[in-house]
C-alpha cells in the first residue's frame, strides 16, 4: 500500500486482521440496517408463524385502587374489598382414579365421602340449596364432566376463610376442586344510610353508565385513578415482571369527603322511616339537613317504594330529581316580595276578608276565611294571620293587588331567589323548576295564574331549590349555595378544597328578620303547632299541593288526590343553624297526607335527636379562676 | 513474499484453528497474547451479566411473591376496616347495647360545654 508520502508502509498482521473484522462488521451493520428498514417498512410476516414466534411475554394491567367516599368526620361510607365467587372442579382426580386399577375405586370412594360432607357443610354459609341437594349437585357434575359448578353468590373474606377449611376443599385446587374468583367490589359499611346520595357503582373497572349514579357517578374521573400497565415473562418460578420492558404504575383514585354526618344521617332516617314505614299509601319521601351558615349537606334521605315494592329503598333521589308544584311553603315567596317592594308595612298590615274570593280571579272560596270572620267576627285579616292558617285567599290577594300590573317584577323577584335556575351541584339531576310568565307566547296568562303562584301552584320547584330558599332566611338574606363534597383528598391530604359559596343575597336583613317572625308563628300558633313541643324552637312553613293525573287534573276518576306535603324551616329558630326539608309524595289516596302530618312529625323527631349530640345545643358553663 | 490465497487455505486455517485450540494455542498463534487481559474481563462481563440476569429473576420472583403477600394483607385490612366501619353505625350500636341488656341509652340532653 502507498501512503501519502510515497513511502511503503508494511501493516502488522494485528493491524490487518483488525481492519479485515472492522470491513466486516461495516458490512455486517450496513446489512442489517437495510434490514431493519425493510422489516419496518414492507415485511409482513405470516401470522401463524408471527403468532409461533412471539415470545410469550404479556402485558398486564394494574387495577388502581378506587378512592373512599368519606363523611364530614373521616368515616367510610364507601370502600373497595374484594369478594369470591366460591366455585367447585367436580371433575378433580376422576381420570387419575379410573386409571388406577389396584386402589381407583376405593379411592373415588373415599372421594365422595369427601363430598358427601362438604355438602353438609355448603348449606351453613349458602342456604340456598340443602345438604342433599348440594350432594347431587357434585355428583352430576362429577358424572357430566363439569369443571366449574357455582356455589351460591359472591362471599366476603370471612366466609372464604371459612369455605376453604371445608373437606375437600381444605385439599386446594388440585386435590380437592375448590375454585375462588376474587373480584374487587364497591361496598357501603352503612347499608341503606345516604345509599343514593353515595350514589352506587359495580366495580372500578365497569363503564361510567347507569350503573354510576350519585356522588360515585358524578366524581367518577376523580375516585377511579389511573391504569398502569407491565409487562411480564415467564420463568420457571412462573409469570414474573419482566425488567427489560417499561412499566407504568396505577395511580389509586383520590377520596372524597363528603358534608354528610353519618349519625346525623342515621337519626334523620330512622325519623323518617319510622313515620311513613306502615303508610302503605305513600309513594316515597326524602327528608334533606342543610348547614345555613355554610350550605353544606349534612344528611339527606330518599325512601321510595318501586312499583309494588314491599319497602322503602334508596332508590330514587326525590329531594333533587322531583319538581313538584311546592304549595303554601311557597307563600314565604310571595311574603318576601311583597315586604322587600314596600308593599305590606309590617306582618300585622290588614287585608279584607271579602269572604274568602279574590278579586278578579276565578278561584275556589277560601273556606279558611270563612272560617276566620266567623271566629273572630271581622271582615279583614292581618298578614301574619293569613299565613300562620296558610290562607291561599290572603296570598293571592297579595300578588293580584300588588303585581297584576307588572307580573314580571313578580317573576322576576322568583328568578333572583333562585328558584327558577337548576343551579351547579354536586350530584347529577338536579331538576330545573318550571316557572310560568306572561313572556311565554305559548300559554296564555291571566290574573289567576298570579294568584295561584302567590301560594304555591303553577310553579315547580325540587325540595332542594325550596330548602335554599329558606336557608337564605335563616341566613339572614344571604343565599348558600347547597354542596355534598367539602373537598378531594389523597392519602388524606386535601388536594382541592371545595367548601361554601355565597351564590346570593336575596334580601334585607331586616325582612328575614320580620320572615322568621312569621315562620315561628305558623310553629307556635299555626299549621305546624306540631313542632311547638319540639326539644328546641322550630321556624318553619307546611305546605300540601296534589300531584297532576295525566290529564292534567288533580283528582282520578274515584276522587283520589296524589298528595304532596312539605314542612319546611329551620332551628333553633332564634339562632338558625341547621335548615331542613320534609317532602311526602302519596299514591293516588282518599287519605289526607298534609305537610303538617308526617313531614312535621318527622322533622320533630330529627330535631329531638340533634338536640341531644348537636354541639350547637351544648350548654356552655365557664369555669371560675 | 506475495502470496495467492486459495480455497484449500480456508479449510487449512480452520483445521489450524481447530488444531489450535485443541492445544489451547489459539490465542497465542493469533499472536493476541497481549490482549489476553481484555479478552478475560469480556468473558467476565459475559459471566457477570447471566449471573445478574438471573440475580434479577430471581428478585423478581420474590417480589411477585411478596406481592401476593401484599395484596392478602391489604384484603384482610379492608375486610377488618369493613366490619369495624359497619359496628360503627349509630343505630347499629343502639341496638347491639339493648341486646346485650345495657341500660346506656341516647343521651337526652346535650353535654354541658366546660370553658376555661
Amino acid at each position: 500500500m502507498e501512503a501519502n508520502n510515497g513511502t511503503k508502509k508494511t501493516r502488522d498482521r494485528i493491524g490487518v486482521i483488525l481492519y479485515v473484522l472492522y470491513v466486516v462488521l461495516l458490512l455486517a451493520s450496513v446489512v442489517l440496517f437495510l434490514k431493519i428498514a425493510g422489516i419496518q417498512l414492507f415485511f409482513k410476516p405470516n401470522p401463524k408463524i408471527a403468532t409461533a414466534l412471539t415470545p410469550s411475554s404479556r402485558a398486564r394491567t394494574l387495577e388502581p385502587i378506587r378512592g373512599n367516599i368519606i363523611d364530614c368526620n373521616g368515616r367510610i361510607l364507601a370502600m373497595s374489598c374484594p369478594t369470591y365467587q366460591i366455585a367447585m372442579d367436580c371433575t378433580v382426580r376422576r381420570e387419575e382414579f379410573a386409571a388406577d386399577t389396584k386402589k381407583g375405586e376405593q379411592r373415588e370412594k373415599a372421594w365422595q365421602e369427601k363430598a358427601l360432607a362438604l355438602s353438609r357443610e355448603l348449606p351453613k354459609v349458602f342456604p340456598d340449596k340443602t345438604a342433599d341437594q348440594y350432594y347431587k349437585l357434585i355428583m352430576d357434575g362429577r358424572r357430566n364432566g363439569k369443571k366449574y359448578v357455582r356455589l351460591g353468590k359472591p362471599v366476603d373474606r370471612n366466609v372464604y376463610n371459612r369455605v376453604k377449611e371445608f373437606p375437600l376443599f381444605n385439599e386446594g385446587r388440585n386435590q380437592g376442586g375448590f375454585i375462588a374468583e376474587q373480584k374487587n367490589i364497591r361496598i357501603y359499611p352503612y347499608g341503606k344510610l345516604a345509599r343514593r346520595t353515595i350514589g352506587f357503582v359495580r366495580d372500578n373497572s365497569s363503564a361510567v353508565g347507569n350503573t354510576h349514579v350519585g356522588l360515585e357517578g358524578k366524581f367518577d374521573y376523580v375516585l377511579h385513578g389511573k391504569e398502569g400497565k407491565e409487562w411480564l415473562k415467564v420463568t420457571d418460578a412462573g409469570r414474573v415482571q419482566d425488567n427489560d420492558s417499561t412499566r407504568t404504575r396505577a395511580e389509586d383514585g383520590k377520596d372524597i369527603r363528603t358534608t354528610i354526618n353519618i349519625d346525623y344521617q342515621d337519626i334523620a332516617y330512622r325519623a323518617l322511616y319510622g313515620e311513613i314505614a306502615e303508610e302503605t299509601d305513600l309513594e316515597g319521601a326524602c327528608l334533606v339537613l342543610m348547614e345555613s351558615a355554610t350550605g353544606a349537606i349534612r344528611a339527606m334521605v330518599n325512601l321510595y317504594r318501586d312499583g309494588e315494592a314491599a319497602d322503602f329503598e334508596e332508590v330514587s333521589n326525590l329531594a333533587i330529581g322531583r319538581a313538584i308544584e311546592p304549595g303554601s311553603v311557597f307563600k314565604t315567596v310571595t311574603l318576601m316580595q311583597v315586604l322587600s317592594d314596600g308593599h305590606i308595612k309590617s306582618l300585622e298590615d290588614l287585608i279584607p276578608t271579602n269572604h274568602g274570593n279574590i278579586k278578579g280571579v276565578r278561584i275556589a272560596q277560601d273556606s279558611h276565611i270563612l272560617d276566620h270572620e266567623r271566629l273572630h267576627g271581622t271582615n279583614s285579616i292581618s298578614v301574619i294571620d293569613g299565613f300562620k292558617i296558610s290562607s291561599n285567599y290572603v296570598f293571592g290577594t297579595l300578588a293580584v293587588s300588588n303585581y297584576s300590573k307588572k307580573p314580571m317584577r313578580f317573576i322576576e323577584n322568583i328568578h333572583s331567589y333562585k328558584l327558577a335556575e337548576a343551579f351547579d351541584f354536586d350530584l347529577a339531576g338536579l331538576a330545573t323548576p318550571t316557572i310560568p310568565s306572561p313572556k311565554d307566547k305559548n300559554r296564555y296568562w291571566s290574573l289567576t295564574d298570579l294568584a295561584v303562584m302567590g301560594y304555591g301552584y303553577g310553579t315547580r320547584e325540587t325540595p332542594l331549590h325550596i330548602l335554599t330558599f329558606y336557608n337564605a332566611i335563616a341566613n339572614k338574606g344571604r343565599m348558600m349555595k347547597p354542596y355534598l363534597v367539602e373537598d378531594i383528598e389523597k392519602d388524606g391530604n386535601v388536594k382541592n378544597m371545595r367548601g361554601p359559596a355565597l351564590m346570593s343575597t336575596i334580601c334585607s336583613k331586616a325582612v328575614a328578620d320580620t320572615i322568621t317572625r312569621a315562620l315561628k308563628a305558623v310553629t307556635e300558633e299555626g299549621t305546624a303547632r306540631r313542632l311547638k313541643d319540639a326539644k328546641c324552637p322550630v321556624a318553619g312553613k307546611t305546605g300540601t299541593s296534589f300531584g297532576t293525573y295525566s290529564g292534567g287534573g288533580y283528582k282520578d276518576e274515584y276522587g283520589r288526590h296524589k298528595y304532596q306535603g312539605t314542612f319546611v324551616g329551620f332551628f333553633p329558630a332564634d339562632d338558625p343553624h341547621y335548615s331542613v326539608i320534609c317532602t311526602v309524595f302519596s299514591k293516588p289516596t282518599s287519605k289526607q297526607f298534609q305537610g303538617g302530618g308526617i313531614p312535621a312529625r318527622a322533622i320533630k323527631s330529627l330535631v329531638n335527636g340533634l338536640y341531644s349530640i348537636d354541639p350547637c345545643f351544648q350548654p356552655k358553663l365557664t369555669a371560675s379562676k | 513474499m506475495d502470496k495467492t490465497w486459495k480455497i484449500q487455505d480456508l479449510g487449512r486455517g480452520l483445521r489450524n484453528s481447530l488444531v489450535a485450540m485443541l492445544h489451547g494455542e489459539f490465542l497465542l498463534r493469533l499472536n493476541v497474547g497481549r490482549y489476553f487481559v481484555h479478552i478475560v474481563y469480556v468473558f467476565f462481563l459475559f459471566a457477570m451479566v447471566i449471573w445478574i440476569s438471573l440475580m434479577i429473576e430471581n428478585t423478581m420472583n420474590k417480589v411477585e411473591n411478596n406481592k401476593s403477600v401484599l395484596q392478602e394483607l391489604e384484603i384482610v385490612h379492608s375486610q377488618k376496616v369493613f366490619d369495624l366501619v359497619s359496628l360503627s353505625k349509630r343505630s347499629s350500636v343502639r341496638d347491639l347495647l339493648e341486646q346485650k341488656g345495657s341500660k346506656l341509652t341516647e343521651p337526652t340532653q346535650p353535654a354541658t360545654l366546660l370553658i376555661k
